[in-house]
């Protein structure tokens, strides 16, 4: 029998190259990262079970799914509003396990489950800059003063469809946001960010998620 | 153009398709064929408000009914289809 | 004249430490930072850069705004050169090059200003009316002339070297322009905290400030306009725009800006664009655009060196260049006096003012006494001179005596039009004034406010406070309730008014809008022929019609079609207005959408693989595809797909097919729902089984088609066509929501969550066997036709198993999480090897189901029902369906309706063509004995000739039948059999095996 050999491929193996890309700024500009290794899981209520969903949310994760687009930190995951009556569960892959496998039983009956780990693309874009190279794709109003923290949006980059949310500031005090992307679409986009950030000086770096 | 999403806000148009006339109602097949011929290829050319079906594609993915002046590009009213989501709904 | 001759010695905003060189024509000039190519061609002395459009007149420069319509250059060179550029915004830059358009062989011996002999021929609408005899000589004569005459500058033959960008921006109030009136509005707005965008299409903010001086709260207006601009800055909540301008109001605040990043540089800077297109979100917007100075139309107004009584005196203060060394001054108001103030100044001479108006102030007669010159109560009637300047100024006096003034410059002064394109683009019609004699806002877009001269209000101190009520007012409205502050103030001189002089009758052409070389006759004459509405006047006489959108003609030239029509001005009204409001470049308007960023680019799991095997790619849609994988030898295309199809049916062969819709269907009336789109039946598909489901529009023609398996009792995975993807997901979505919201099922796509493979052939099972667990049973008993199953994979990992079969073959398809399509490419080769293996292409794909008589997109083309596919069968009569009452309707299931066959030509050796139509033999070809046509074409290995699919009328009764395949457009004409479409192994017992 032929040995066969199981690597994963992440969807920005290919063009993700570590370092700096772009205009020389001195880190004034933005950092990209490629953030792999997580499961995602769409969650969305079924018929007449938005409350019954909400209950067992709040059961298994200790803190309440979100009903408006924000981003809700709930232990090791993070739930993302993606629609009404639907969220994004976000945290760290275990190995082969399968992300329903966890939510399947708490959530049986309230919610249709349906894994996203591989459909998705994940970036954080963080930086003084990271604003006006969003500006360039994204044509949400992204200031700090209607897009606080947590804020989460459904919306399209490039005619793609994207999962924005905005982070905790880095240690510098500029903003992060987030990004997913689908995979089939990621090489694309990540190309376009490239250039749309290429002004500011880019750190490109990639990391597991949740690590 | 932009259209208040009532899940995500206000958004640019092209994060939206449209699709026509909100009014018309499916009719059963009991209805027969007049019906749906009149469903399928009969609508009102509307000079003034109307209400339309458009879909939030490129963000939320909710069906919207929108109420929107031709005339003047006003929109007046956005509410989200009755089955939007998870809302219980009965049959027509 | 060069070398800066006409550069007066000190004064204006230039750098003079900062010497630039540019060419014109190929001749070596100087001129200095701060300059535009038109006031440095002023200081050169330049008075001829350019001959009109129609008549080649020699044409001066007009004036100094983004409103001129005469000098218009080519600037640069090579693959970065472009026309029509205006010499009065271009920025000047070291090097740069600019050369005059629309002459031969030059600009001071122009041939075809013979065009000018010809001109009676010429006149307005000439070529409705003109070289129509003999119509032979249109094509050959006529018409190459004409082009060879028509046009401005030349474009560029070179793809464009520079990048553009297009951006984003929200703001509470956007304030469209940076004079004293936006300033103001800026000022107001940004002090309570409200997020503003002051954008001017200037490299300096200031507006007329910047060429007229004045006072403002007792300082001079420069150091004003400098204080307000460093408030500005400090302002986090303010963004300040140069070089922007605001060219489009849409819907919902949404307005366009242009911003010329780097025009004013040789080359742009790495990582910087040449333009960036903006889209601004504003709740608010404060239109403070100012006002355009209007000329007065008169015989001979269009010699150079006739300019408009502001852009003499922004050359003069502003850029230290002088168009003359001694002006006169043509006026029927007060402002048009500042040029002779600015003249006196600089100390130029003045040789007379010509002011239409009996009632002088004291202040100009003391004026015209201290500087020895005379004014003459009348109008000038007549300009004689050529490409060499004005040779003679000849005046009509009130009384009916004449005078002669001699002068190198006449400024001229019609009074002030308000820039109000952007208020009006919601079609909006602006209302008349007669105190200004000028049109003003009147209901403009939401939520926008004109200030200032824009709105009318021409003074220093109207401005002021104009801005800053608007400014304060657009964030108060928004409930921003810090304060505003204090209103800037300055004192204006009292004024005479003006009396409007629109046209001064005469013997010689009087240009109305200069760039289309359009005449005061040219009206008359349009009224005379009955087209006498304004919109027809436009179009008639192409008045407005140019690039500079009648800027500087719309109103003079309604003036006169007013008078000559007797009504007033405002009974004679304006035209739309359209943005933009100035000429914006391709390439700003695609921004990074082009060439190979036109659009994002979808690459399936194995395409890096594919392209390590030297794939050729095709583009479906958004995705790339491997059409076909060439080995060395090859000569072309079809010996390799060829390949493909033979190792497939007699090996074994693998296609990745994920780029076809997949999509997640929840839910406890998942299969309820389902029975409602499809025309079969799906909710009474057991667990583990996979379905062919079909789908219609609503008016019965079908739609889509795939295979749906059922995995659970409560979860379907629906698959689509890959163009169909999107719009499939968007139907369901309608359906679920709009349509049937009583059923209770929830939709995801996860078309990008799994990598999807079709592996076909003979071999398929011993394939398998290398990769499935040895446990999992993949005999025909175990793992039965139509069967769907998760299986484990040897090394650990799972898979979804599918037994369907599109190329006919014993085939499966196998799909993992997207993360591992990669390594299963390369493991089914590894695996695959003393199989023989091979991965097949979309060519291949498509030769097999041709093959096999399986209908795909050339088949499910809009027209076609599911009875012309032979699949009426499937349409379930127990349930209502998407398309089931209309599908019904007489005229789709009509007994003559074209059905699909199989087409093969009677001569084996013949290519068979997509598109042919099928004509019964004997016949003549027309539409009347058009039965059908070829819809899907293949060189079939099998049958080792080409065969394809076809729509043919009767279809299924003409089995036999031998017909003509007429194909006019590659000029082919052959015999062709009406065979079943199932041309290979149509028991279908090899993929049941």
């Amino acid at each position: 029998m032929a040995e066969l050999s199981w690597v994963a491929t992440a969807p920005l193996s290919h063009v993700l190259k570590p370092g700096h890309h772009g205009a020389e700024t001195g880190g004034s500009g933005v950092a990209y990262t490629g953030l792999s290794d997580f499961a995602l899981v769409q969650v969305m209520a079924r018929r007449g079970k938005a409350s019954a969903l909400a209950k067992a949310a709040k059961a298994h994760f200790g803190v309440a799914a979100p009903l408006k687009p924000k981003a809700v930190a709930a232990g090791g995951s993070l739930l993302i509003w993606s629609g009404p009556d639907q969220f994004l569960a976000l945290s760290p892959r275990d190995g082969l396990a399968s992300p329903l496998a966890s939510l399947a039983g708490p959530l049986a009956g309230a919610a249709s489950l349906s894994d996203q780990s591989d459909a998705r693309a994940l970036i954080r874009i963080a930086g003084p800059r990271a604003r006006d190279v969003l500006a360039k794709f994204c044509s949400l109003d992204l200031d700090a003063s209607v897009f606080p923290v947590g804020t989460a949006a459904a919306t399209s980059v490039d005619h793609t469809a994207v999962t924005l949310w905005r982070g905790e500031d880095t240690a510098g005090g500029a903003a992060t946001f987030n990004l997913l992307v689908f995979t089939s679409f990621a090489e694309s986009l990540w190309h376009m960010m490239l250039d749309a950030g290429a002004a500011y000086g880019i750190e490109v770096g990639e990391a597991s998620y949740g690590v | 153009m932009r259209i208040a999403c009532p899940y995500c806000g206000p958004r640019e148009n092209g994060e939206f398709s449209y699709l026509g006339d909100a009014t018309p109602v499916r009719p059963s097949l009991e209805q027969g064929v007049d019906a749906m011929l009149d469903y399928v290829f009969l609508r009102d050319n509307v000079a003034g408000e109307m209400q339309e079906l458009w879909y939030h594609g490129g963000g939320c993915r909710a069906w919207l009914k929108v109420t929107r002046n031709t005339l003047t590009h006003e929109i007046s009213a956005v509410e989200a289809a009755r089955g939007a989501g998870a809302a219980k709904v009965g049959k027509r | 004249m060069s070398s800066q001759s006409h550069r007066l010695a000190s004064g204006g905003l230039i750098d003079r430490s900062t010497p630039m060189n540019f060419t014109f024509d190929g001749k070596p000039m100087t001129g200095y930072a701060g300059d535009t190519l038109a006031s440095a061609l002023v200081a050169n002395g330049v008075r001829l850069v350019g001959r009109s459009f129609k008549y080649h007149r020699p044409r001066g420069i007009l004036t100094a705004g983004s409103e001129e319509p005469n000098a218009l250059v080519e600037l640069r060179s090579g693959a970065r050169r472009e026309p029509n550029t205006k010499a009065t915004t271009a920025e000047l830059y070291d090097g740069l090059e600019a050369a005059s358009q629309n002459r031969w062989p030059s600009l001071r011996h122009d041939f075809l200003s013979v065009n000018q002999l010809a001109s009676p021929i010429f006149v307005a609408g000439f070529y409705y009316k003109t070289f129509m005899w003999p119509a032979a000589l249109w094509e050959k004569l006529y018409e190459p002339l004409i082009r060879r005459a028509a046009g401005l500058g030349r474009a560029a033959e070179a793809p464009d070297p520079d990048s553009y960008e297009k951006a984003w921006a929200h703001c509470d109030v956007l304030v469209a322009g940076g004079g004293p009136t936006g300033l103001a509005a800026a000022l107001a707005a940004g002090r309570t905290g409200a997020r503003v965008i002051l954008c001017d299409e200037g490299t300096q903010f200031g507006g007329r400030l910047l060429s007229d001086g004045g006072e403002i709260d007792s300082m001079p207006s420069g150091e004003w306009a400098a204080k307000a601009l460093a408030e500005l800055e400090a302002l986090p909540n303010v963004r300040i725009m140069a070089r922007t301008t605001v060219t489009g109001v849409y819907d919902g605040g949404v307005h366009s800006a242009l911003e010329r990043v780097s025009d004013h540089l040789p080359v742009p800077p790495a990582h910087t664009p040449r333009q960036r297109l903006w889209r601004i979100v504003a709740r608010r917007s404060v239109v403070a655009a100012g006002a355009i100075e209007r000329p007065i139309v008169f015989p001979g107004n269009d010699v150079p060196g006739v300019m408009t009584a502001s852009a003499m005196r922004t050359y003069i203060s502003r850029y230290a260049a002088t168009p003359a060394r001694r002006i006169a001054l043509f006026t029927n108001n007060d402002d048009g006096w500042k040029t002779v103030e600015a003249a006196l100044a600089a100390g130029l001479a003045v040789a007379a003012v010509v002011d239409s108006r009996a009632e002088i102030s004291a202040a100009q007669r003391e004026t015209a006494r201290g500087a020895g010159f005379a004014i003459l109560n009348g109008a000038v009637d007549r300009v004689d001179g050529g490409k060499d300047g004005i040779g003679s100024i000849s005046v009509a006096l009130a009384g009916g005596a004449r005078a002669t003034v001699e002068a190198d410059g006449l400024a001229v002064s019609g009074g002030w039009n308000p820039a109000l394109a952007l208020t009006s683009y919601h079609r909006g019609r602006p209302k008349w004034r007669n105190d200004i004699a000028a049109f003003v806002p009147d209901s403009p877009p939401p939520g926008m406010h004109a200030a200032g001269a824009a709105n009318g209000s021409f003074g220093l101190a109207a401005c002021l406070a104009d801005g800053h009520a608007a400014g304060a007012s657009a964030a108060s409205d928004l409930g921003f309730s810090k304060s505003a502050g204090k209103a800037s103030s300055a004192a204006d001189a009292p004024e005479t008014p003006l009396s409007p002089v629109w046209h001064v009758a005469g013997k010689g052409k009087a240009f109305v809008d200069y760039q289309n070389d359009v005449t005061a006759s040219d009206i008359e004459l349009s009224a005379r022929e009955g087209f006498q509405s304004v919109e027809h006047l436009k179009r008639y006489t192409t008045l407005g019609m140019a690039t500079d959108q009648g800027k500087t003609s719309n109103v003079s030239g309604l003036a006169i079609m007013a008078a000559v029509t007797g009504r007033s001005i405002p009974e004679t009204g304006t035209t739309i207005y359209r943005p933009p409001y100035v000429p914006t470049s391709m390439g700003a308007l695609a921004g990074t959408n082009r060439g190979e960023h036109f659009h994002a680019t979808r690459l399936t799991p194995s395409h890096h693989w594919a392209e390590e095997q030297g794939a050729v790619f095709v583009d479906t849609g958004l995705w790339k595809r491997a059409q076909w994988y060439p080995r060395a030898g090859e000569k072309d295309w079809l010996e390799s797909v060829t390949r493909e199809v033979r190792t497939v049916r007699s090996g074994v062969g693998f296609c990745d097919v994920s780029t076809l819709g997949k999509i997640d269907v929840h839910g406890p009336d998942a299969g309820a729902f389902l029975d409602r789109v499809y025309i079969n039946t799906f909710s009474t598909l057991a667990v583990g089984k996979a379905r062919y489901g079909l789908m219609l529009r609503e008016d019965g023609m079908v739609y889509d088609d795939g295979t749906t398996s059922r995995l659970a009792e409560d979860h379907y995975f629906l698959t689509t066509t890959t163009a169909k993807a999107g719009p499939v997901m968007q139907h369901l979505e309608f359906c679920r929501q709009v349509l049937f919201p009583e059923l209770d099922v929830q939709l995801t796509s996860v078309s990008d969550q799994w990598a999807q493979f079709s592996i076909a052939g003979p071999k398929v099972r011993d394939l398998l066997r290398e990769i499935v667990d040895p446990e999992e049973d993949l005999s025909n008993e175990g793992f039965p036709f139509m069967g769907v199953r998760e299986v484990a994979l040897r090394g650990g990992i799972r898979a979804r198993l599918f037994r369907i079969s599109f190329s006919g073959e014993m085939a499966f398809e196998i799909s993992v999480p997207a993360r591992f399509g990669d390594a299963l490419v390369r493991n089914l080769m590894r695996a695959g090897e003393p199989f023989g293996i091979i991965p097949y292409g979309t060519e291949a794909l498509g030769v097999m189901r041709v093959e096999k008589g399986h209908v795909a997109g050339p088949e499910l083309n809009g027209t076609t029902t599911a009875g012309d596919l032979g699949l009426g069968k499937m349409m379930s009569s127990k349930k209502d369906y998407i398309g089931r009452t209309m599908a019904g309707r007489d005229a789709l299931t009509a007994p003559d309706r074209q059905v699909v066959v199989g087409i093969r030509p009677t001569d084996k050796a013949r290519r068979l063509r997509s598109g042919a139509h099928l004509i019964p033999m004997g016949e003549m070809p027309e539409p009347s004995t058009d039965h059908g046509y070829v819809t899907s074409v293949c060189f079939s290995p099998m049958l080792d000739q080409w065969i394809g699919l076809g729509l043919l009328a009767r279809g299924r009764d003409r089995i036999g039948e031998v017909m003509r395949a007429h194909d006019p457009l590659r000029g082919e004409d052959y015999d062709v059999e009406i065979c079943n479409p199932v041309f290979y192994d149509p028991e279908g017992g090899r993929q049941r095996g």
